[in-house]
């Protein structure tokens, strides 16, 4: 189940950021998502905190939850998995 | 989409040595756009400041169709996106007035900050309200021929 979610995140990131050349495999789970790791811009959270409130209702409200929330896929779907609990 | 219209006119500071326009001074006129836009609803830079916010500018596109030449009336279009994330996407264009001829277009956009340089991911509940009449009068009709 764990792993579905960090795979189907992986698969969110790439739609939502039209990531053509990269792969769900090329992202690792424990991998920098900005900066010199998937190489990820401030624009470019915008845009994946609507789609995954959108998709899990899940709420980033700021570069504070930001930066620890989106330290890699594991983080990501942890804060998924804590947060969607919490709102069910 | 209706765009705001201000108008300026070339100043000799602003030719370059082919007697045309410098690319750089386009971006400037889009700021004179902004500026013109956002003064008639109170969301100038000290606006956002006075309530908390500042919004730096994080993306310049320009592209670059007709030169302007001194003394050219010029005409600024701006306008801004109703946003789909938290940020602003303004859209200008730049036309030489006696024929209306499009010189340039270009796209800017402004990411919100709070005071101590925490990055928004959600537009605020009372920008949004400020911000709302500023997106009623762009989305009434285009009264610009």
């Amino acid at each position: 189940m764990a792993d579905n979610l960090v795979g189907e995140l992986k698969k969110l990131i790439i739609e939502t950021l039209k990531l053509e050349e990269i792969s769900p495999e090329d992202i690792e789970d424990d991998g920098r998502l900005f900066g010199d790791g998937l190489g990820l811009d401030s624009i470019d959270a915008l845009e994946l905190v609507v789609a995954l409130e959108k998709k899990y209702g899940v709420v980033i409200p700021d570069s504070e939850v930001g930066e620890r929330v989106f330290r890699s896929v594991n983080t990501l779907a942890q804060f998924v998995r804590e947060n969607q609990i919490k709102n069910a | 989409m209706r765009y705001d219209e201000t108008e300026i006119k070339v100043r000799f500071n602003e030719v370059d040595s082919w007697g045309i326009v410098w690319h750089g001074h386009y971006i400037a006129w889009f700021e004179v756009g902004r500026m013109a836009l956002l003064g008639r609803f109170n969301l100038l830079p000290q606006d956002f400041t006075q309530m908390g916010y500042v919004a730096p500018v994080v993306e310049v596109k320009c592209f670059f169709k007709e030169p302007a030449r001194m003394d050219e009336e010029i005409l600024i279009r701006t306008s801004v996106l109703q946003p789909t994330k938290a940020a602003l996407t303004f859209h200008f264009q730049i036309l030489r007035k006696k024929d209306g001829k499009l010189l340039a277009t270009g796209e800017e956009t402004q990411v919100l900050l709070t005071l101590d340089g925490r990055m928004l991911y959600i537009i605020p509940q009372d920008l949004r309200e400020k911000l709302k009449p500023l997106f009623d009068y762009l989305e009434e009709p285009d009264s610009v021929a």
